[in-house]
C-alpha cells in the first residue's frame, strides 16, 4: 500500500483491478445508480491515491480498508442528498447486475464467503436484519431507522448490537 | 462504569453499521480511544461488521471508470514527478531541520511567525462569526497530517479542531490539546483520538481570550497537566 500512496501508479492499477469490482458492487448495492457509483468510487480510489486516508496494516486486510472508504463515502453521498430519488437496489432483485464472465479460484472463493455472510444476515432474527440492512446498505442514521420503523431509538440500537453479536458468532463459529 | 458509559456501549453496533451522525461518530471515536471495555467491544463485533460489504452481489463496473481513473492517477503523477525534480536543488541547499523540545520548538514558532500553513479566513459565505486557523504541522511527527482551528468570533466560547491524515498516537496514548495564556501552556480540557482514516475532532471549552497558541501534543492515556513531547501541531491565534 506504500507503493500506491508513495505515488506508483502501476501499483494504484494492481490495487484497483482488486478491488474496484467489490468497491462498485457495494457503492452499486447502497445506492441503486451506476453512474453515482462510478462517482463514488472514483472519489473513493483518488483519496487513496492522494493519501488522503492511511492504510494501517493492524486494523484488518486492505480489501477491508478499501470497502469501509467506499462505505463512508456512500452514506456521505446518501446523507447530502446527492442521490435524488434513491432507487436502492433490493436484495431480491438488481436489476442491473452483471456476473462476472469467468469463476477464477479466488472468485470462488469470495463468493462462498458471500454465501457464508448472506447465511449469517438470513440466520438473524427479521427484527435484527432489518435494522442491519437499513443502516448497513440503506445508509440511514438510527434515529431514521427508529421513525421509520415506529420504535425508540434505544431498541433500534440493541437490536444493531445483538444481531452484530449473532453474526459474528456464525462467521467464527463460535458457540454461544 | 459512568452512565455516560453505557450510553456509548450502546452506540457500538450503530457506529460499525455507520448509523450514527457525524457527530455522534466523531463523539464515539473520543469514546473509544479513551475506554477500554468499548474498544474491546468494538474490536470484537467489527468482524461482523467488516463481513456486510462481503455479502453483495458482484456487479462489473464499466471498463470506463477504470478507464477515466488512470488519466487522473497518470497525469497526477506526472505532475508529482515534475515537481520533484524542480524543487530538487533547493533540498540539497535546505538547513538540516533540528527537533527542538517542546518549549524552544514554541519559541520558534512564535518568533518567526511561521507563515507556512498559517492562514486565517472567514468561513461560512464570508460570515465574520467564525475564522479558520489552518495548522503549523510537525511533518516528522505527522507527514500527511493537517488540521484547522475554528474559533467563534466570541473567543470565550471556546473553538472546534478538525483534523485530517493524522497517525493514530499509538498504544496507551492520546492526543491532548494546550492553549498559551499568560507565557505557559495549560491544558484546555480536550483529548481525542482518531480513527482509522486518521481523521479526528477536538472541541475546546476553554475561554480563549487572552490565548495566542493552540497546541496539540501526545501524551498518555487520561492526558497531562504539563506537554512532554513535542507538539504536533500548533495554531497561531494572536
Amino acid at each position: 500500500m506504500h507503493v500506491v500512496q508513495g505515488g506508483d501508479p502501476r501499483a494504484f492499477e494492481v490495487l484497483y483491478d482488486r478491488h474496484g469490482g467489490a468497491a462498485f458492487s457495494l457503492a452499486y448495492r447502497m445506492v441503486g445508480k451506476r453512474a453515482v457509483a462510478e462517482d463514488i468510487v472514483q472519489e473513493s480510489f483518488l483519496s487513496i491515491w492522494r493519501s488522503k486516508v492511511r492504510y494501517e496494516r493492524e486494523r484488518g486486510s486492505v480489501r477491508t480498508w478499501v470497502l469501509g472508504i467506499v462505505h463512508h463515502r456512500t452514506i456521505d453521498a446518501l446523507r447530502r442528498n446527492l442521490v435524488h430519488d434513491r432507487r436502492r437496489a433490493s436484495a431480491e432483485g438488481i436489476e442491473e447486475r452483471q456476473e462476472a464472465p469467468e469463476l477464477t479460484d479466488v472468485e470462488a472463493a469470495r463468493r462462498e464467503e458471500a454465501r457464508e455472510v448472506r447465511a449469517a444476515l438470513q440466520a438473524l432474527p427479521g427484527e435484527q436484519s432489518r435494522v442491519i440492512e437499513l443502516a448497513y446498505y440503506g445508509g440511514f442514521t438510527h434515529t431514521q431507522i427508529a421513525e421509520m420503523l415506529d420504535m425508540p431509538v434505544g431498541t433500534v440500537k440493541g437490536r444493531m448490537r445483538l444481531g452484530l453479536e449473532k453474526m459474528r458468532r456464525e462467521l467464527t463459529g463460535e458457540v454461544a | 462504569m459512568s452512565r455516560d458509559h453505557d450510553q456509548y456501549e450502546e452506540n457500538v453496533g450503530a457506529y460499525l453499521l455507520g448509523a450514527l451522525t457525524e457527530l455522534e461518530a466523531e463523539v464515539f471515536e473520543r469514546h473509544v480511544a479513551t475506554c477500554a471495555t468499548c474498544r474491546h467491544d468494538f474490536e470484537h463485533m467489527r468482524v461482523a461488521s467488516e463481513a456486510l460489504p462481503r455479502a453483495v452481489e458482484p456487479v462489473i463496473p464499466p471498463d470506463s471508470l477504470k478507464k477515466s481513473l488512470m488519466e487522473i492517477v497518470n497525469a497526477e503523477a506526472r505532475e508529482r514527478e515534475k515537481v520533484a525534480r524542480s524543487s530538487s536543488w533547493r533540498d540539497r541547499l535546505r538547513m538540516p531541520q533540528l527537533r527542538p523540545a517542546f518549549a524552544l520548538g514554541m519559541v520558534a514558532v512564535l518568533a518567526v511567525g511561521v507563515a507556512i500553513g498559517v492562514g486565517v479566513a472567514g468561513i461560512g459565505g464570508g460570515s465574520s462569526s467564525q475564522k479558520t486557523v489552518a495548522a503549523v504541522v510537525d511533518h516528522a511527527s505527522a507527514p500527511m497530517g493537517s488540521a484547522d482551528l475554528v474559533v467563534n468570533s466570541d473567543r470565550a466560547k471556546g473553538a472546534v479542531i478538525k483534523l485530517e491524515g493524522m497517525p493514530q498516537p499509538g498504544p496507551n496514548r492520546i492526543y491532548e490539546v494546550w492553549i498559551h495564556r499568560g507565557g505557559q501552556f495549560v491544558p484546555a480540557g480536550a483529548l481525542f483520538g482518531v480513527n482509522h482514516g486518521g481523521s479526528g475532532s477536538a472541541a475546546i471549552p476553554a475561554d480563549l481570550n487572552g490565548v495566542d497558541t493552540v497546541a496539540i501534543t501526545r501524551e498518555q492515556q487520561g492526558g497531562t497537566q504539563q506537554p512532554t513531547e513535542t507538539p504536533v501541531m500548533t495554531f497561531k491565534l494572536a
